[in-house]
């Protein structure tokens, strides 16, 4: 189990994210939503060891992760929220490169890497070098590097962003799948149907607090609001979305 | 006066002012600094270094025209100081151009950002143009901001100019500005045609190709051209084709001709220069025109993946860490622009040493005995290498990636210095070792080579521990912050260092290897120097974090008073 206890982070006095609580359990996909802004990647980074929290703790398999970074990193997979990559690399070389970095054995790394690029119709580019890739192929190239040493802890952060709609249904069931077999998957994702069909949870932060975190069908009957989006919106949303719409039609006309 | 050129510029049209801002911005590569990259603050420190140059050539000029009195030594000084003026003005140029290798024509950014909007391609053009030219001039301003006063006003006073200095130094302007549009026209010229001659990605491939080799050509000409410094010599036969060949002859003959100092029958020497001067203007400008009015077109058109070419498959160098790192070097030198251009200004230097070991080797007609001068150019081809690759390796290559390296560090920092020491010994001890090996057939003894190559990887792992202290770091992945660029100075500082030890060192080395107690001394010495440098920088690196953004010192410093 990931678990989050009390975890803030503050920029140059302010927080970013603010005494943020809350479990991701194996076998269920954990949903995290928020509007831009309200700490989503911010959290992912902690929960990945790219910053360091400013208070609070976090625990996977009830053990402090900071207590052992390097055994913890071994057991997580991370898609970043935006694409960055070598891009002078080329796929087989970049994903060759992290199963290097990651110790894995060189001809078993080699044949999953073929496979699984076969799998997410990369292979005949694989020797192309990653600047031509369009953004759904380096989001590819992202989820093989995150998965290819078979994870327990996956940590997805905007995963479906660029995907066709075939790969994005791949993915869908991959991470149904993969929580299935008993994965701890932390999904943070702005596309609300998505997050509702394979979420098993969600937690909802605003403004750097945690404002809901509950399975979505009791957030449903609690609220009594049939949709997520119906429920983020009145938790998370300050904003008429309606009149700014419009006020920026008539920006336009001016 | 402020005013007046406010309003000058406020008359340009505003496209080409907000492009020619962009351009401008976009000379210097923004990736090798950190975040907080200020280019104005980089362009000042360039600006500095230029003028502290331009302060020094004008001293020496000024001191040795008042310190040689004797008139022929003294005409042959200044004649040296001119050629090496200009000389040192367009190597400066031609660096400029290798590192703005493809800022003048459009890229695909360029075409995708701004061919949907309403910019005519003249517009983009003029301002690409004006952009490298405003960096250009101020490079050739800030470089003679004191030479190109001095040397013109210490000319006038020499009998041959009709008019003195007011002749004297408008002759030099003209020229050293004549040879900076000659170089950069001439590189516009040759990558211009390319790119038209050529399919586009061919053209992409030769382009990194022609780059390293206008960079080695203009590093190698600059350093292992003769100094002809008197009109017996230039009248020499030996001498007449550095004349024909070398442009910096050339634009030295103009400069002359126009101050009324060239004697009449080296004429022929300052005509190429006019010939040159033209042909490389008429080359840019139609190049870059015909680039704009065709290239664009290509641009767009050209596939967005490009099939991966080279070789794929390469051996393991170690753990799997070490290969790792060790491959994502070499692929970062092989690909990334701007880590192949600044590895070939070092690996200049061996290649400048090496050329120069192999034509005495080819001159002497029998094997000879070993001596200092074998010694001393394999130790500077060695350092060159090791301490050059060092630098190279403090250039971040895409910082926002580099997340990839910290969320997979799943082993203790010692072993991403030991992958990092892998990589410099893989990159350079072994290349500088292995030509130095090769360059030794012409040397007798035997035993002797063979001991001095000995010596020579001591000295190479010394120098890998050495670069190691302190740098735990993987190569090409850390940022720096702007000011902060003190190790170009450290690399200059380390040269001096070495010009002062090399000599006794390879002298007692010489000795040594007459002498088996004594080399047996020295070889224990250095072993135990590399042992213990080796012992000092794992032990340190256990303790290390391995870092990836340089962070600025704390504005506040505890002093640790309280109990």
């Amino acid at each position: 189990m990931l678990e989050l206890r009390h975890v803030s982070k503050r920029f140059s006095g302010i927080a970013a994210v603010d005494d943020v609580s809350f479990s991701a359990r194996p076998g269920e996909v954990t949903g995290y939503l928020g509007p831009n802004g309200s700490g989503k990647s911010t959290t992912m980074k902690m929960i990945t060891g790219l910053i360091e929290a400013s208070a609070g703790h976090i625990f996977f398999e009830g053990k402090p992760v900071q207590d052992d970074l390097l055994v913890y990193k071994r057991r997580m997979g991370y898609v970043p929220e935006e694409p960055y990559l070598y891009t002078h690399l080329s796929g087989t070389e970049y994903l060759t490169m992290v199963a290097q970095l990651r110790d894995l054995p060189a001809r078993r790394s080699a044949e999953r890497i073929d496979s699984m690029l076969r799998l997410f119709s990369l292979h005949d580019d694989r020797h192309a070098s990653i600047s031509g890739y369009s953004k759904g192929m380096r989001q590819k190239v992202l989820i093989i590097a995150a998965l290819m040493h078979n994870p327990q802890a996956i940590l997805l952060d905007e995963p479906f962003s660029g995907l066709d709609v075939a790969s994005s249904l791949v993915l869908r069931n991959l991470i149904q799948e993969l929580a299935a077999r008993g994965k701890v998957v932390l999904f943070s994702s702005h596309e609300l149907d998505t997050v509702e069909r394979i979420c098993s949870r969600v937690v909802i932060l605003h403004h750097g607090k945690v404002v809901a975190d509950d399975s979505i069908a009791s957030l449903r009957s609690l609220m009594e609001l049939p949709t997520l989006e119906q429920i983020f919106s009145q938790l998370a949303v300050e904003q008429d979305t309606a009149s700014i719409a419009r006020q920026i039609a008539d920006l336009i006309y001016a | 006066m402020h005013e007046l050129i406010e309003k000058l510029i406020a008359r340009l049209p505003l496209d080409f002012r907000v492009l020619y801002r962009q351009f401008l911005l976009r000379v210097i590569d923004l990736e090798a600094l950190s975040i907080q990259g200020d280019v104005p603050a980089f362009i000042g420190q360039f600006a500095g270094v230029l003028i502290m140059l331009s302060l020094i050539h004008a001293t020496v000029t000024y001191l040795g025209y008042t310190f040689i009195t004797e008139p022929a030594e003294r005409f042959a000084f200044l004649w040296h100081m001119q050629h090496y003026l200009i000389a040192t003005m367009m190597l400066v140029v031609g660096m400029f151009a290798v590192l703005s290798w493809d800022a003048t024509f459009p890229d695909k950014r360029d075409v995708m950002v701004l061919s949907p909007l309403p910019v005519a391609a003249r517009t983009i053009l003029i301002a690409k143009v004006s952009a490298n030219a405003a960096v250009l001039g101020l490079a050739i301003l800030t470089l003679n901001v004191a030479s190109g006063v001095v040397m013109p006003l210490i000319m006038g006073a020499q009998p041959g100019p009709a008019l003195g200095p007011f002749q004297s130094l408008p002759a030099w302007c003209f020229s050293i500005v004549a040879a900076g549009l000659f170089l950069y026209g001439s590189v516009l010229t040759v990558q211009g045609f390319t790119a038209l001659l050529l399919p586009r990605r061919m053209f992409l491939r030769l382009s990194a190709v022609l780059q390293l080799a206008a960079f080695g050509l203009f590093l190698c000409v600059y350093f292992v051209q003769p100094s002809i410094t008197t009109a017996a010599a230039m009248a020499a036969p030996e001498n007449q084709w550095v004349l024909a060949c070398s442009p910096s002859y050339w634009f030295w003959g103009m400069f002359n001709q126009l101050n009324g100092s060239l004697p009449p029958q080296f004429a022929w020497i300052a005509l190429r220069a006019w010939m040159g001067l033209a042909l490389a203007i008429a080359g840019a400008a139609s190049s870059l025109l015909l680039c704009y009015l065709h290239t664009m077109k290509r641009t767009v058109e050209e596939p967005d993946l490009v099939p991966g070419g080279g070789l794929r498959w390469m051996p393991s160098f170690g753990s799997t860490l070490q290969t790792a790192v060790a491959h994502f070097s070499i692929r970062s030198l092989a690909r990334s622009r701007q880590h192949r251009v600044a590895f070939a200004f070092y690996l200049a230097f061996v290649l400048g040493i090496a050329l120069s070991l192999l034509r005495a080797e080819v001159a002497a007609a029998a094997p000879r005995p070993l001596s200092m001068d074998f010694l001393i150019p394999t130790f500077l081809m060695m350092f060159f290498a090791v301490v050059g690759l060092r630098n190279v390796f403090s250039l971040p290559v895409s910082l926002t990636a580099n997340w990839v390296l910290r969320t997979a560090q799943i082993r203790p920092s010692q072993d991403y210095v030991a992958a990092t020491r892998r990589s410099l010994q893989l990159l350079a001890v072994v290349p500088a070792w292995l030509i130095s090996a090769a360059l030794a057939f012409g040397f007798r003894s035997v035993s002797q080579v063979a001991a001095h190559l000995a010596v020579l990887a001591l000295f190479g792992t010394i120098l890998v521990e050495l670069c190691l202290v302190g740098f735990y770091k993987v190569p090409f992945t850390c940022s720096y912050l702007p000011g902060k660029t003190n190790i170009q100075f450290a690399f200059w500082g380390f040269v001096v260092v070495l010009i002062v030890v090399l000599v006794p060192c390879a002298e007692f080395e010489m000795r040594a290897l007459n002498q088996a107690d004594r080399y047996g001394f020295m070889f224990s010495l250095l072993v135990g120097l590399a042992a213990g440098l080796f012992a000092y920088n794992d032990h340190q690196a256990k303790s290390a974090v391995i870092y990836f953004e340089e962070a600025p010192d704390e504005l506040i410093t505890t002093l640790g008073l309280s109990a």
